[in-house]
Formats: C-alpha cells, sequence, structure tokens
C-alpha cells in the first residue's frame, strides 16, 4: 500500500472524516475531546486515529500527560496537487498566452 | 471547554524523497526559498532569519533560536510584509528534518506560541504553509538546481 492509498483509505470512512472536520475547527484535542463528538466507544475512536496516523492525516504531540492530535492538511494538498492542478494549468497557461500576445502588440 | 495549548499550536508533516542536507539547503539558502516561499528569498544563519520579497522588501528578520544542520532550525516569527500582522507578537517556527528508510526524510514544521498572534495564525494556517511545503517537496523531487548535491 503507498502513500495515496492509505491517504484514500483513511478518507472513506464516515467517521474518520468527522474526526478530521472536528480537529479543523480546532486543532489539537485529546482523546477524550473527540470521544464526546463520536458515539463509539474509546476503543473504536482510538482505532480510527491509528489509521489517520498511520495515513498522516494526523500528527500527535504530547502535552504532559495528555496526548494532542493535529490535523496535518499536507498529504491532501498532495493528492490535489498531483491531479487538480493538471486541470488549472490550461486555463492559466492560456491567460499567461492571452497577456504575452497582447504585450507583442503594443 | 477550557483553551488547551493545542489551539494556538499548528503542525504540518510531509515525507520528501531527499537527503538532510538538500532539505536543510532548500529551507536555508535564500536562491533555494525563492523557488517555493513565495517568491520569498530567505536567508537562515546562525544568528539571523532574514527574508526579503520579490520586490526587495523586507518580509522578516527574526531571530534565530537553534541552528543544528540538518536536522533541526527554530526561527521567530513575524510577517512584517502585512502591518497588521507586523503589530502582533512574535511567534516561533521550527523545523525538523528527520531520516527515514528508503531514500525519504520527514519533515515536521511546527508553528506555534501564536497566543497573542490570532490574525498570524490565521494567515499562516491552512494554505499557508501547506502551499509552501508541497512546493518545497515538489522543488526537491522534480527541481534540478537541488539534484545535483
Amino acid at each position: 500500500m503507498d502513500d495515496d492509498d492509505r491517504v484514500f483509505k483513511a478518507l472513506a470512512d464516515r467517521t474518520r472524516r468527522l474526526l478530521l472536520d472536528r480537529l479543523f475547527e480546532r486543532d489539537g484535542r485529546t482523546l477524550t475531546e473527540l470521544e464526546a463528538d463520536t458515539d463509539m466507544t474509546r476503543f473504536g475512536v482510538m482505532k480510527h486515529l491509528r489509521v489517520l496516523e498511520e495515513a498522516g492525516l494526523i500528527v500527535t504531540r504530547r502535552s504532559g500527560r495528555e496526548k494532542l492530535h493535529f490535523l496535518n492538511p499536507v498529504p491532501i494538498r498532495l493528492i490535489h496537487d498531483r491531479w487538480i492542478d493538471k486541470y488549472t494549468e490550461g486555463p492559466a497557461a492560456l491567460l499567461a498566452d492571452i497577456k504575452h500576445a497582447l504585450e507583442d502588440d503594443q | 471547554m477550557s483553551v488547551t495549548t493545542g489551539t494556538t499550536t499548528q503542525i504540518y508533516q510531509v515525507f520528501i524523497k531527499a537527503s538532510p542536507e538538500q532539505i536543510w539547503a532548500a529551507i536555508t539558502k535564500p536562491e533555494y526559498t525563492a523557488r517555493y516561499f513565495h517568491g520569498a528569498r530567505i536567508e537562515n544563519t546562525p544568528d539571523q532569519h532574514l527574508s526579503h520579497g520579490p520586490d526587495g522588501s523586507i518580509w522578516a528578520d527574526e531571530k534565530v533560536v537553534e541552528f543544528d544542520p540538518p536536522r533541526r532550525l527554530v526561527h521567530e516569527w513575524r510577517s512584517l510584509y502585512d502591518p497588521e500582522l507586523a503589530k502582533e507578537p512574535a511567534s516561533r517556527v521550527t523545523w525538523e528534518i528527520e531520516p527515514r528508510d528508503g531514500g525519504y526524510c520527514l519533515l515536521t514544521l511546527t508553528h506555534d506560541q501564536l497566543d497573542g498572534s490570532p490574525k498570524t495564525a490565521a494567515s499562516v494556517s491552512g494554505q499557508g504553509w501547506m502551499f509552501v511545503l508541497s512546493g518545497l517537496k515538489t522543488l526537491l523531487e522534480t527541481g534540478s538546481a537541488l539534484g545535483a548535491n
């Protein structure tokens, strides 16, 4: 399984997307805080968090006795760059061409 | 709900297929930062974090707290390119480079001590650092400039 596989697999679950949404709203939450937002058991939430961490979508940090969870959006950005940028290159390149053509006319 | 330190800390991670030395060069030398950091020419030395925008104006002139090539760089951050942001107190940016298997490194960027700087926090979050880090990865993995060394 490569990195993209792990990201897509992690995102292909409603609870895990919900956990990412919660971290987007406010980063650096503890397991207890995240657990309160779902109707899952603590163990279930831990399992989902582990999948997200393995996919690189969350990063954890110890703060005293607590483990804080942070959203890492970079892997999603990289997927965006890989495919979506290919579509936006067209119009951007076209605009650049028009600009050059207009400047050449002057 | 009580406010934890987490709300004023942002952490970003990315795997980059490059050596620690290459990544270190890419984040400390202006000729490389200009190619992925919004055109800013950034020079990090043991004493100073100095950034010039593409128009030559000073975007940052801050203290370097730790300078440990090619593993760890900690510097203060203030966004001098925007008067509103420049008024906020300095925050802190930490770059950590950890070698991993297969010629990869894990680069972790932590932007913290943002407690008194909500506008700065909002401006660098999400698209801000993400754009810089994905650009850095692309430069190192596909750019020819750093390939040689």
